[in-house]
């Protein structure tokens, strides 16, 4: 809120540097976000918080910067208080709840005028053009007390006056000229044909003071804030008025309002004020009592706090002391301050009050909690560094999938899944969350190609979001994507994937064909101890796999440190012919389960021939060669009976 | 003729091993044993002398010959051996492959490092939430008026969401996992922006949570500077403010000095000095009576934070689209 520095010294006396007062404000909770000049006037602009509905005043920062440097408040001048006009209750029709007070006062022979200097400054230094006497002050008091209010003309208002709801469909045309449809949700202001204002936010165009007006009825209320919230949400309408009302406000304040309304139009000799008031306020506001135990605000704040200096923090912010005792308080909080509901909301305005600065930096020196890190967590951070280490790169796409990757946004071996979409989504490419991560990726790759890269090796970890019937699921996922522009084959990304899986201790993973997986050709699924953990293949030239991170978790073999073995292998290379479209995995597979073979590799292949290079050990002594010879059989054997496999001649 | 020989071969030794360098070893050869060299000119000498001392010298004139060819060939060795020779360290490397983590990756690793020191464990939490999570349990009723109306994205309104901030990860925290707890989380969230250099409908926040018998105000600020001095560096200037926010109470923000004008106000700070960093408090009483904890018994505090514009200070990036649209180069 914009704070003219001299209307708000009219108030209170301010400290003589500026900077010190917006310090203070600053660490108490309004932060100064600029500060400005207004013809040779200093406006000070304060980012509030919502809490504090007594604050969008000027009044209100008064009475902050009184408890900040113990400086008492000049409360302005207020009309005598006017008798209740208990007889023309019928005059407004109230039957809603929505209304929690509304004061109403006639005021006749009003002069319609330019206004003073003194309002037009304050005005135009807030922000508020000036329009005339009436309507400028029914803003100069809202800005001064934080209460909105505002001038009917008595003569145009009509019969039948009511606050109700409107009914979805009826039309209001604002002072601004803009046509509201209201819905069955908008409190209104009505007479028996029209639509007066939209409760708390804007008046209509025709029933509001004019040049020409001579008598107005002054009106000044409190609302449910919950429902006047939406309106103004629902139809923009975020006026002076509204950000005031959808908050906070204390129902007392219509009252302050209105009689420094009053007094000033009589101070001015602007109208003839009627001698009654009306005033409906069905539930009356009482201001609450909260107690404040010592030791916990010790205990919250950490660190010691005087009592007398609680105290007199309390007494500045005009809290009442009802009850006292060596333990504690009990406080009646002041009637404006609807933020303060609990002891932790007292103990707040003391440490505020006090400062934030005073508070020690305590490095936390209670009991050390148990590590509770899940596993899944330190897996992902694991692979991570994994990944990072064999050469690739960490993506980190967005959730969504963008308009023209959408086609590649199905699920990977899912059956029955369906992507998840937002309802409202701020743009086409915010509409759908991931159901892989394989068309983000693939969208990255390709950007990499056409900036002519020589390789792309991607990863990334996260979730995919599905939905199958009326469930939403996340799973945490590995993709990986691989292209070369030279030397690119399956050979090379199925060898990431064998040093993945061998960083991450993960053994025993096989590969199986799936031929074709809706986008990837020569596709494949990984499993380990046989259940499926991920789906790889090929898009293209492009390589890609992808790894449910759950499926994987806890496969990870205990890491074992291996020393060189005392005695030397023997190696040698064998050379064998398979009927074609063996597979040549499954073939390594069997022959390592043979004894005394220590490692196998595929050195060579030709047409149908593959050689194979063989170390023979034996851990405990150097082999002979009829033990090797004796092994060599067993392969030569096993290889024909179970793959129809010969040595080449 | 015989003294001749000896003293160019002893004259060759010293010079040889004196040598620095390959290219004047091959000045020496030139000089010996070149068409014009010393030894070639004393065997043109040798059809001068008596028949009798002609097999002599020429005896003596090969042995010299191939001990300067020897001691050519040894220095030569030894030169390479000890490095002298000459070496070109600028050649252009030919670099494995390491692969590089995303920048936010980074930073939620060095923050995870800071806090583990802390006695913090890490956490997660869904990202499709319910309106419960979100909001209701985290003292944000309906209606309540820090609820922006609009800013939400609903996978189906008004109860299944995307999460709009890692507070939901708190209150799944404080309902699962038994006190004395701490706990940080980094994790994607999502808003209603349309999408800009400064916004973007996903974003990541930073978010931790204590609950323990005893904690306070003070070890919440303790926990915070120790966070900022170790990530932002000990210089920094920190201001640590009242700031509401509906989670805690009291509620605190925490500002760090602009580095970009050294607080003399500029474009980034709004021309404040200050760049407002991150929230925090006590956890609302409200909260830990809604997840079966009692206020008057168990306290706790949490914090949260942007972390897409700390990660693009550190990395220099303007524009935030960039972090996640594949735009960055790993080299």
């Amino acid at each position: 809120m914009r704070i003219p520095l001299n209307w708000l010294s009219e108030y209170v006396k301010l400290p003589k540097d500026r900077g010190e007062l917006t310090d203070k404000l600053t660490m108490a909770g309004h932060m100064l976000d600029k500060a400005d000049e207004v013809n040779g006037n200093i406006v000070i602009d304060l980012e509030l918080r919502g809490n504090r509905a007594d604050c969008y005043s000027i009044l209100g920062i008064a009475r902050e910067v009184s408890a900040l440097f113990r400086i008492p408040v000049k409360y302005p001048a207020v009309h005598p208080k006017l008798k209740e006009n208990k007889g023309s209750n019928t005059t407004l029709k109230i039957e809603t709840p929505l209304v929690r007070r509304v004061m109403m006062v006639e005021i006749n022979d009003i002069r319609i005028t330019d206004s003073p200097d003194w309002l037009k400054e304050k005005l135009i230094a807030y922000g508020l053009e000036s329009i005339n006497n009436i309507v400028d002050l029914t803003n100069f008091v809202m800005l001064e007390t934080g209460e909105p209010m505002h001038a009917f003309d008595l003569d145009k208002i009509g019969t039948g006056l009511e606050i109700r709801l409107a009914r979805g469909g009826e039309k209001m045309t604002t002072f601004l000229n803009k046509t509201l449809v209201l819905t069955s949700e908008d409190l209104v202001w009505a007479n028996k044909t029209d639509i007066l204002s939209v409760a708390g936010a804007i008046c209509g165009k025709n029933h509001s003071v004019s040049g020409e007006t001579k008598n107005i009825l002054l009106e000044a209320a409190s609302y449910d804030r919950a429902n006047i919230r939406k309106s103004i949400h629902n139809h923009n309408l975020f006026t002076d008025a509204g950000i005031r009302h959808e908050k906070d406000l204390d129902p007392n304040l219509v009252e302050n309002a209105v009689y420094r309304f009053l007094y000033l139009v009589e101070k001015n000799n602007w109208g003839k004020i009627n001698s009654s008031v009306y005033d409906y306020y069905p539930k009356l506001v009482k201001p609450l009592k909260i107690s404040l135990i010592f030791e916990r605000l010790i205990a919250l704040s950490g660190f010691s706090v005087d009592k007398e200096e609680i105290k007199e923090i309390l007494k500045w912010l005009n809290f009442e002391i009802s009850k006292k005792d060596s333990q504690g308080m009990e406080l009646i909080v002041p009637a404006y301050r609807t933020d303060v509901v609990l002891e932790e909301d007292v103990i707040e305005e003391v440490l505020r009050i006090q400062s934030y600065d005073k508070i020690p930096e305590q490095i936390l020196s209670l009991e050390i909690p148990k590590l509770v890190t899940p596993s899944y967590i330190n897996q992902e951070l694991a692979y991570k560094a994994h990944l990072s280490a064999i050469g690739f790169d960490e993506a980190i796409s967005s959730a969504f999938i963008k308009e023209n990757y959408l086609k590649y946004n199905k699920p990977l071996g899912g059956v029955g899944m369906e992507p998840v979409r937002v309802e409202n989504p701020p743009s086409p490419d915010a509409h759908e969350l991931r159901i892989n991560l394989f068309a983000n990726l693939l969208e990255y790759t390709q950007k990499v190609i056409n900036e002519r890269g020589v390789e792309v090796l991607f990863f990334e970890i996260g979730k995919t979001y599905s939905k199958k019937e009326s469930k939403y699921s996340e799973s945490r996922k590995l993709g990986l994507i691989y292209w070369a522009k030279d030397e690119n084959n399956f050979k090379k990304f199925k060898g990431f994937l064998d040093g993945f899986f061998a960083k991450a201790n993960i053994s025993q993973v096989r590969y199986v064909n799936l031929g074709r997986d809706l986008d990837l050709i020569n596709s494949y699924q990984i499993l380990i101890d046989k259940l499926p953990v991920g789906i790889g293949g090929q898009f293209g030239n492009i390589y890609y796999a992808e790894i449910d991170l759950d499926g994987v978790l806890g496969k990870e073999q205990k890491q074992v440190a291996r020393l060189w073995p005392k005695y030397p292998p023997q190696i040698e290379d064998i050379t064998l012919q398979f009927p074609s479209r063996t597979m040549i995995g499954d073939i390594i597979n069997e022959m390592a389960k043979i004894k005394f073979i220590s490692d196998i590799k595929l050195a060579e292949t030709y047409k149908d021939s593959h050689t194979f290079r063989i170390w023979y050990q034996d851990p405990d002594k150097t082999l002979t060669d009829k033990e090797v010879e004796a092994v060599r059989n067993k392969i030569l054997e096993v290889i024909k009976r179970k793959f129809g496999g010969t040595v080449k001649d | 003729m015989r003294e001749d020989i000896i003293n160019t071969k002893n004259q060759a030794f010293s010079e040889i091993t004196e040598a620095s360098d390959t290219a004047e070893l091959e000045n020496i050869r030139v000089t010996y044993l070149g068409r014009q060299g010393k030894i070639n000119s004393l065997t043109k000498e040798i059809k001068n002398l008596n028949a009798s001392e002609k097999g002599a010298a020429g005896k003596i004139i090969n042995e010299a010959k191939e001990t300067i060819e020897k001691l050519l060939a040894t220095q030569k060795n030894k030169l390479k051996q000890t490095g002298s020779e000459w070496f070109d360290p600028t050649i252009p490397g030919e670099k494995p492959k390491a692969g590089q983590l995303h920048p936010t990756t980074i930073v939620i690793n060095e923050m995870f490092e800071i806090f583990k020191h802390l006695g913090f464990s890490l956490m997660e939490g869904p990202e499709i939430e319910t309106d419960v999570y979100n909001f209701e349990k985290l003292n944000l009723p309906k209606d309540h008026p820090a609820r922006s109306l609009q800013d939400v994205l609903y996978i189906k309104e008004p109860d299944i969401l995307l999460r709009s901030h890692t507070s939901s990860v708190e209150t799944r925290a404080l309902g699962e996992l038994k006190p004395p707890f701490r706990i940080v989380v980094a994790g994607k969230c999502y808003r209603f922006e349309s999408v800009n250099a400064s916004n973007n409908a996903m974003f990541y926040q930073f978010q931790g949570v204590a609950l323990q018998k005893g904690l306070s105000m003070a070890d919440l600020k303790g926990t915070l500077y120790y966070f900022v001095k170790s990530f932002f560096g000990e210089k920094r200037k920190i201001r640590f403010r009242c700031k509401y926010y509906p989670e805690v109470e009291p509620g605190g923000g925490l500002d760090l000095d602009c580095p970009f004008c050294n607080q003399k106000g500029c474009s980034v700070c709004k021309g404040r000095g200050w760049l407002e960093m991150l929230g925090c408090g006590m956890i609302h009483p409200n909260i830990l009576k809604n997840m079966g904890h009692n206020p008057k018994e168990i306290s706790g505090f949490a914090f949260g934070m942007g972390l897409d514009r700390i990660v693009m200070d550190k990395f220099k990036i303007k524009d935030i689209r960039s972090l996640y649209n594949g735009d960055i180069i790993y080299k």
